[in-house]
This record gives C-alpha cells, sequence and structure tokens, in this order.
C-alpha cells in the first residue's frame, strides 16, 4: 500500500508541478508576446500555444484601434484561446494551496514514515524539491515574501489558536509563561548576541565588519520561539496540557519581545551610539507594543461580541464577523506597530465566550472548521515555502558563524529554562519537574518568522543579510528536523504524562466551581486577595454588567454550570444521532433540560433514555427503513402514514415487550418536551439546524413511539390503553397551530405505579439505578414544513 | 498566641498538630494570620463567633459562605479560637515536595490531597452520613446557580451528576465516588492557597 500510495504522489507530484512550470514559462512568455506581437515564441511553450497568444493580445489591439482599421491581415477568429496572463495569479496560488492540501493528504496515506517524521519535516523536505525542481526547470522558484507570510499566512494559525486556547490554564500558568517569554527571551538575544559578536571579532577577516548592534540584531531576530513550529510539532505528540500550554504560550506571547527588540536595533543598527533614553525608550515601548496590541484586541473582540448580538436573522455569515474582526485586530495592530499576535490573541479570547452564547449551533461548527482549515492550510504552506525559500535563496555560508549560532542558540535556551525555573518554582505551587523543563527546553524550536524576519532586513543597512539567512534556516533545520523528530521517541522515553482524551463531566465543572467558591471564601476569610479571589471578581464584573451587553437575550443571565450543562447535553444528543444507533452511548445519559429562565412559564424538560440492545437493535432497524424514505415523506406527509405498517409491527411487539418488563420495574419517568424557546440559541441549537437530513431522523426516532399510541392502531390492547394515559401525560398537547412548534409537550410526572406512564421501560438487563426514559430529543420537525400541521399530534388528544 | 484565652495548643493532639503545621509555614505568615485573627474578633475574647465571619462582606455574596462559616467551628460549639482557625486553614497549604516522600507511619497531614478532598466533601455532606445525596447536591446546585432555574432542571443536573458518579448504585456520591470523579482535577494546585505556602 506503502509503494502504491508512494507512486499515485509521484504522479501528483508531476501533475502539479507541470502545470506550475508550465505556468512560470508561459508567463515569462506573455509578457514577452505582448510587447511584441510579432515576436516569435520561445521557450517552453509550443508553437500553437503562442500564436494563441499573438493572436489574443492582437485582438484586443484590434479592438482598442479599430481606427486602424485593416492594417494588420485577419486572423481567424480563435475558437479556443489561452490567456494565461490573464489568470496567473490566482491559478498559481491555487495550484501552491493544492499542492500543500495534496501533500498532506499524501502523508497520512504513508503512515509509516509519518508516524516518525514530524509533518513538518516532510514538508520541508517536498519544498525543498519543488523548489528544486523550479530550479532545475531555469525558472525562478519563487520565495516566501515577509508581507504575504505576515499578512495572510501567519493570521489564521493564530486566531486559531487564540480562539480555542484553553483559558482556565492559560490565566493559571500567566505567570510563568509571562517570565519564560520576556525574561527567556531578552536573556537568549542578548546572550546569543554577545556571544555572537565575540565569535565575529575572533573569527577572522569575514566576520569583523559585523557589530555588536547587528549581532544583537540577529540575536534577537532568532532567539524568538515560533509558534507555528512548536504547534506543528506538539500537536503530535500530545502531552499534558501544562507544557503545552507553557511552550505554546510562551511562543505566543515573546511575539512583543520580538517586535521590540527587532525594531529597536534596527533602527540603532543605523546609529554608531546608543544612549540611556535610546534604551529607556526602548524599554518603555515594550509595554506599549505588548499593552497596546492586547488592548486593540480587545476592542475588537468587545465590537464583534456586540455585533454577533444582533445577528440572529442572518446565521449564515456569522462566522464572518468573527473572522473578519480578528482580521482587522491584527491588521491595526500591525498597522500601529504594536503585536499583532497579541491582539489577534486577545480578541479571540474576549470574543469567544460571548460570541458562542449568541451564534447558532452550525456557525459554531463552521468558524471551527473553517479555523482549522485555514490554519492548517497555511502551516502547510509556510513549510512548504521554507523549503523552496530554502533552495531560491542566495547563501552565504561561514562555517564559524553558523556552527557557533547552532551551539549558543542551544546553550542559551537549556541555560535559560534551567535558571528561569529555578525562579519560577520558589512561587509555583505546583512545581516544575527536570523533565518538564527538558521538554520546555527541548520544544523550544524556531521556523518561519525569524526567516520572515530576516528576510525583512534590507541590504544596504545590512549587507550580511545572506549569511544571517542561511544561519537562520540552518538552526530552523536543525531544530525542526532534529528536536521534532527526537522529541517524539523521548517523550516516550522520559514517560512524560500525555494529555488525557476525556471530556470534561458534569461532576468535574459542579465540582471545580464549588471549590472555586471555597477557596474564594477561604481566601476572603484570610484576607489575602489571591488568584481565587480577583478572578471571583471578575466573574461578578461579567455577569453582572458585560454578559447583559453583549448577548442576546436570556442566554445573558444564563449560569455558567446550566451552560455546560446544556452544551454537554447537546453535544451528546448530537452524537447519538450522527453514530445512527442508540446503543453506543453508555447509560449515562440522563435528562435534557432546555433553558427557561422565566419561572413564569412551566419548566419542561427532555429526556434520554437507555434502552435493552434488543430495543435498540429494533428501534434501529427502524430508523435505517424510515430513513430512505425521509426524503419522500418530506414532499407528501402525511400524519396518518406515520403508522402505517410498515414499522407499526415491530412497534407493537416493541410495546408488548415493554409491558412486561414494565411490570418488573418501577421507574420514574419524566416525559417532557421542551416549551417553545424559538429565540433561545439552545432551542434552535436543539433543532439542529435547517438540514434536513440532519433532523429528519429525529422526528421519527422520537416520536414514533408517541405515534404509536394514536388510537388509529387498534391492533394491539396496549396501543389502546396508552391513549388514555397520554392526556395525563402529555396534558397540554397544543391543539392550537399556533404553538404547533413545541412539537409534544408533556408535563413530568409524579413517580408512578408500575404499567402507567412508562412509554420504554429500561431492560432489566440495564443497571438497576434508576433510568430515565423516553429519548426525546429536539422535535424540529413542525416548523419546518408546511404541510405538517401538527404531526406527531395523536389523533384524538 | 493570646494568653488571654486556652488556645487549644494544651492537648497533644494540638501540640502536634501545630507543630506540624507551623514548622513548615513562616514566621511573617503566622503573624499575619493571627493578626487577622484579631482583627476579625470583634469581641476581643480570643475566640471567633460566627457573626464575626459573618461580618467579612465578600463571604455574604459567597453561594457557599455559610457552609465554609460552619466549617471552621467543631462539631456543637460557637465558638473557635486560634487553634481551630488555623487547623482548618491548614487544609489549604500548599502540598510541599519534600512531604510527599516522608514516612507513611506518621498521621496524614492535614493538607493531602486525601484530606483536602475530605474537607471539601463535607462541605457538600451536611446530614454527616458520608454520602452526598441527591438532596444534598441539589442544595448546593440551588446555592452556586442562584434563583432563576426551575427545580426540575436541577434536579435533572443533580440525577446525572449523581448517575455519573455513582459506581455502587446507592443513588449518591460516596467518599471513593467523589475521589475519583476528581482524579483529574489538579486538587493540590486547586485547593491551596499561596500565601500559607
Amino acid at each position: 500500500m506503502g509503494a502504491a500510495a508512494l507512486r499515485a504522489l509521484h504522479w501528483a507530484l508531476l501533475l502539479l508541478l507541470g502545470p506550475l512550470l508550465l505556468g512560470q514559462g508561459l508567463q515569462a512568455n506573455a509578457t514577452r508576446v505582448s510587447e511584441q506581437p510579432w515576436g516569435e515564441a520561445g521557450g517552453i511553450t509550443a508553437a500553437p500555444l503562442a500564436t494563441a497568444q499573438e493572436v489574443h493580445p492582437l485582438n484586443r489591439q484590434q479592438h482598442n484601434h479599430s481606427s486602424d482599421g485593416h492594417s494588420k491581415p485577419r486572423k481567424a477568429f480563435p475558437v479556443l484561446g489561452i490567456d494565461y496572463s490573464h489568470v496567473r495569479i490566482p491559478f498559481e496560488i491555487s495550484l501552491w494551496i493544492l499542492l500543500a492540501c495534496l501533500m498532506k493528504m499524501g502523508f497520512h496515506v504513508m503512515s509509516s514514515v509519518s508516524k516518525v517524521v514530524p509533518e513538518s519535516c516532510l514538508l520541508i523536505v517536498v519544498g525543498l524539491l519543488v523548489g528544486g525542481l523550479i530550479k532545475a526547470v531555469g525558472e525562478k522558484p519563487p520565495i516566501l515574501k515577509s508581507d504575504i507570510f505576515f499578512l495572510f499566512l501567519l493570521p489564521p494559525i493564530i486566531l486559531d489558536a487564540g480562539y480555542f486556547l484553553p483559558l482556565r490554564q492559560f490565566t493559571e500558568n500567566l505567570g510563568t509563561i509571562l517570565i519564560f517569554a520576556v525574561v527567556g527571551t531578552l536573556w537568549n538575544a542578548f546572550f546569543l548576541g554577545g556571544l555572537m559578536y565575540a565569535v565575529c571579532q575572533i573569527g577572522g577577516s569575514g566576520l569583523n565588519h559585523i557589530g555588536l548592534l547587528a549581532n544583537l540584531l540577529f540575536g534577537s531576530i532568532i532567539s524568538a520561539v515560533d509558534p507555528v513550529a512548536v504547534l506543528a510539532v506538539f500537536e503530535e505528540i500530545h502531552i499534558n496540557e501544562l507544557l503545552h500550554i507553557l511552550v505554546f504560550g510562551e511562543s505566543l506571547l515573546n511575539d512583543a519581545v520580538t517586535v521590540v527588540l527587532y525594531h529597536l536595533f534596527e533602527e540603532f543598527a543605523n546609529f554608531e551610539q546608543v544612549t540611556i533614553i535610546d534604551i529607556i525608550l526602548g524599554f518603555l515601548s515594550f509595554f506599549v507594543v505588548s499593552l497596546g496590541g492586547v488592548f486593540v484586541g480587545v476592542i475588537y473582540g468587545l465590537i464583534a461580541a456586540f455585533t454577533s448580538r444582533f445577528t440572529s436573522n442572518i446565521r449564515v455569515i456569522e462566522p464572518l464577523f468573527v473572522f473578519l474582526y480578528s482580521y482587522m485586530a491584527y491588521l491595526s495592530a500591525e498597522l500601529f506597530h504594536l503585536s499583532g499576535i497579541m491582539a489577534l490573541i486577545a480578541s479571540g479570547v474576549v470574543m469567544r465566550p460571548y460570541v458562542e452564547a449568541n451564534i447558532s449551533h452550525k456557525s459554531h461548527t463552521t468558524i471551527k472548521y473553517f479555523l482549522k482549515m485555514w490554519s492548517s492550510v497555511s502551516e502547510t504552506l509556510i513549510f512548504i515555502f521554507l523549503g523552496v525559500s530554502t533552495v531560491a535563496g542566495q547563501h552565504y555560508w561561514n562555517w564559524t558563524f553558523v556552527i557557533s549560532t547552532l551551539l549558543f542558540c542551544l546553550i542559551a535556551r537549556v541555560l535559560g529554562v534551567l535558571v528561569l525555573t529555578w525562579f519560577i518554582n520558589k512561587f509555583r505551587i505546583v512545581k516544575l519537574t527536570p523533565k518538564d523543563q527538558f521538554i520546555i527546553a527541548y520544544g523550544g524550536l524556531r521556523g518561519a518568522i525569524a526567516f520572515s524576519l530576516c528576510y525583512l532586513l534590507d541590504y544596504e543597512h545590512f549587507n550580511m543579510r545572506d549569511m544571517f539567512l542561511t544561519a537562520i534556516i540552518t538552526v530552523i533545520f536543525f531544530t525542526v528536523f532534529v528536536q521534532g523528530m527526537t522529541i517524539r521517541p523521548l517523550v516516550d522515553l522520559l514517560a512524560v504524562k500525555k494529555k488525557q482524551e476525556t471530556k470534561r463531566s458534569i461532576n468535574e465543572e459542579i465540582h471545580t466551581q464549588f471549590l472555586d467558591h471555597l477557596l474564594t471564601g477561604i481566601e476572603d476569610i484570610c484576607g489575602h486577595y489571591g488568584h481565587h479571589h480577583w478572578k471571583d471578581k471578575l466573574n461578578r464584573f461579567n455577569k453582572k454588567y458585560v454578559k447583559k451587553c453583549l448577548i442576546a437575550g436570556e442566554r445573558s443571565k444564563e449560569p455558567q454550570l446550566i451552560a455546560f450543562y446544556h452544551k454537554m447535553e447537546m453535544k451528546q444528543a448530537i452524537e447519538l444521532v450522527e453514530s445512527g444507533g442508540l446503543g453506543k452511548i453508555p447509560s449515562t445519559i440522563s435528562a435534557v433540560s432546555i433553558q427557561n429562565i422565566s419561572p413564569k412559564t412551566l419548566p419542561v424538560e427532555r429526556v434520554i433514555p437507555t434502552l435493552s440492545k434488543d430495543k435498540e437493535e429494533e428501534i434501529r432497524k427502524i430508523l435505517r427503513s424510515n430513513l430512505q424514505k425521509t426524503r419522500q415523506r418530506l414532499r407528501s406527509y402525511n400524519r396518518h402514514t406515520l403508522v402505517a405498517d410498515p414499522y407499526e409491527e415491530a412497534w407493537n411487539q416493541m410495546l408488548l415487550r415493554r409491558q412486561k418488563i414494565r411490570q418488573a420495574d418501577h421507574q420514574n419517568a419524566y416525559l417532557t418536551v421542551p416549551a417553545n424557546k424559538i429565540d433561545s440559541p439552545t432551542m434552535s441549537r436543539a433543532r439542529i439546524g435547517s438540514d434536513p437530513l440532519a433532523y429528519e431522523p429525529k422526528p421519527d426516532s422520537e416520536n414514533l413511539p408517541i405515534i404509536t399510541i394514536d388510537p388509529a392502531s387498534p391492533q394491539s390492547p396496549e396501543s389502546v390503553d396508552l391513549p388514555n394515559k397520554v392526556p395525563k401525560g402529555c396534558g397540554g398537547l397544543p391543539p392550537s397551530p399556533e404553538e404547533d412548534e413545541e412539537g409534544l409537550v408533556m408535563r413530568p410526572k409524579e413517580p408512578s405505579s408500575p404499567g402507567t406512564d412508562d412509554v420504554f421501560t429500561p431492560g432489566t438487563g440495564d443497571s438497576p439505578s434508576s433510568q430515565r426514559m423516553l429519548r426525546c430529543l429536539s422535535d424540529p420537525g413542525p416548523r419546518q414544513e408546511p404541510e405538517e400541521g401538527e404531526p406527531f399530534i395523536p389523533k384524538g388528544q | 498566641m493570646g494568653g488571654k484565652k486556652p488556645t487549644g495548643v494544651e492537648t497533644k493532639e494540638g501540640i502536634t498538630d501545630m507543630l506540624f503545621f507551623f514548622s513548615s509555614v513562616s514566621h511573617s505568615q503566622i503573624t499575619r494570620l493571627y493578626s487577622r485573627f484579631t482583627s476579625l474578633d470583634k469581641g476581643e475574647n480570643g475566640t471567633l463567633s460566627r457573626e464575626d465571619f459573618q461580618r467579612i462582606p465578600e463571604l455574604a455574596i459567597n453561594p457557599l459562605g455559610d457552609r465554609i462559616i460552619n466549617a471552621f467551628f467543631p462539631e456543637g460549639e460557637d465558638q473557635v479560637n486560634f487553634r481551630g482557625f488555623m487547623r482548618t486553614l491548614a487544609h489549604f497549604r500548599p502540598i510541599e515536595d519534600n512531604e510527599k516522600s516522608k514516612d507513611q507511619n506518621g498521621p496524614e497531614p492535614l493538607n493531602s490531597r486525601s484530606n483536602k478532598l475530605h474537607f471539601a466533601f463535607r462541605l457538600y455532606d451536611l446530614d454527616k452520613d458520608d454520602k452526598i445525596s441527591r438532596d444534598e447536591l441539589l442544595q448546593v446546585l440551588r446555592m452556586m446557580v442562584g434563583v432563576n432555574i426551575s427545580d426540575e432542571q436541577l434536579g435533572s443536573i443533580a440525577d446525572r451528576t449523581i448517575q455519573e458518579a455513582d459506581q455502587d448504585g446507592d443513588c449518591a456520591i460516596s467518599f471513593a465516588e467523589f475521589v475519583k470523579v476528581l482524579e483529574k482535577v489538579d486538587v493540590e494546585q486547586k485547593m491551596s492557597i499561596r500565601f500559607l505556602h
């Protein structure tokens, strides 16, 4: 399989490169041709192409100079023409992106390789190959332009990271992260710069002319840990969250330091003297850059949250708001030379809780997938271009410089981490072990940001730019290849704690909130204004003022616990339906309560029952057979057909079986269905959007049992019985069409004697603890279909 | 410590407690806590009553305020002296690394993970039957969530919570189940106050 995939990959590569090369050639040709329409076609293109190209500009010229008339001989009207220059740029961009995606796909096919080598390495190799090929053909391979990198390739990755930042761990370790980011980067920069200066002085004629400031600039460029590289490598090794957030957080926050140092040294490298005022100004600018970036991000985040409050009627473009506002935050920060990365992170973090409370479920999914998609593609492109640029760029290899850079980078990183951890551990409750320190030091990968920053240097002031570039590329390659490849076996070897994949349970949520309150109280008793105190204050402020402004409707009053609970139930409900069966979710599903804040309207709940295996099989069979018919039913819905023959038999059998089991087991049953809350996003999320196929199964699944209560099916005695009970249980069935979106509204029942209201009873094989009954997932049906009046209300009720 | 009223150090248990607790807390922190104790003690009699605690404004708006206050007072008493005050606070000391390797023969320190969890468990379990029943859970949920949520909703959350945690089928959460549920939560960090370090 691997060989075949390899061959396929080769073909894909050639297939892609062919047009790419052709494109390059054509483009060269087009420029030539457009200048002189009569000129000979040269280069790679075949004759007909050339003539066609000649013809096209000719035709245009003919249009333009119609007055010239027939001075030129008339050519035949081109039925088929090629105008590559017209589409050149989008075409080439698309080809590159396509190449990136195919590469990504290819790596997962060759699973044996991708287990050992991280994806980033493979992508760089591909980039090298592509660059080599382009060069071999004689064309000039494109270099990763800094503009493209900073404006188009970097933001999606950072936004993805910022939007999904695990906030709790981030804030708990913020002090540690800040110290690593700020002090660590400063240390790296100065240590490296200073040592390189020493090396340059000693290093012989080639290096003597590089001044201290130039070296410091070099140090500051290369000292920053790169978020892209860290993400790419750490994503695959799944280490525990603490280490992940430490290294990743450091890579994000050191952007401010890098920006300041870079601009500082770039400016100063031109002056010979650095005064104290300059140093102070530099220090000040650090605060301006970082805090300013955060401020810009927060502003845009709040605006985005506020905008999302009003988007209930234009759900389709909700994701666009998130992306646009974040991107604007990034650009605005870059406009003022503030830290764009921090602005992006801040805006993502700030807008997320409010936006998620406001937008629909589908928009949420869209945002998630678009962000992941863009960041994935960006990352791939960045690594490929790194490879290509290596081939394309001009290099100046100086053994001393490069080797010493590499060496000192490593030494600086290790020393920095050791010293800082020793210092930080004095203040941490959970100390960082030597194992942790090793991973943090080892995870200090450099990447494309360093490359692009160096590329931005202009030649006049920095004529040793090529040497810098070479050294930087070497360090990047070393960290990505050697460190990237070896970190996984090292993690296994050192038995570093891995990430726990399980989701957060409701228990954890409740108890952590409980502990939060407890600790806040204890802190207040001690009179100590610590972490919990301020967090509590912020939460109170948030609840009292901010949420009211930024969250639409009643969700603004929803306590966090309830929101979490709903989200969890929703997820499970969706999983349940999407998995197509009921047997996969274990018996822990209980009630799904839909948000109902105002105590006036009767609170309703719905219950997800658990069923024994054979009942589940029945239901699954019925669902499967039903699913094929859903589309047709959409057109010609007839209330009565739901109780028609195909599955009525099976249902009646099931009812019989249930009766027997019911007698053996009294259970408490809540049969309720949510009250109508059309505007509540929770409710509309419960409808799972407007995708007919997505919700078709559900109406059938939940309401089928109810349907069989319909006295229209006279066969089984039970079904005659049940309707009498239904009004008691389904007391509030809305007769009027306008309440029809409620579907089935039932009241909660009091604990009943055996054999009364339970529509479904769990089998005796289930766990003895009390189980919940009927699965009445959301009932979106009635709303959407005009023909369906009150589809699932049993007749005669 | 104040010499006006007995601070409870006289008993053997008191001495071992204090010695253990104080041996690893710095002098400045003890002084700080003692000054806090005296500032809360408006009656100047060397003990705190419930009213003294309730005078702390932030505690009044804390949903668990009353329960926390009750945790300070031993069974049936209305006054707590400095020893009792410190004893409760000792649960929140961060766990030292060197303590982990201490011999297991002695009594488990108050700030061990198990004792921390036990402290939290006791706040849930008011009737002290070593189980968090559905009602107790409901009470806590009601306090944390406020008045706007209906009983049925809370009930379903409580049911779900118990269902998730319950392993022996008694529809209540025992201490062992409580510990198991929180095994992924970093209790050592969450239930520690840095200032008692």
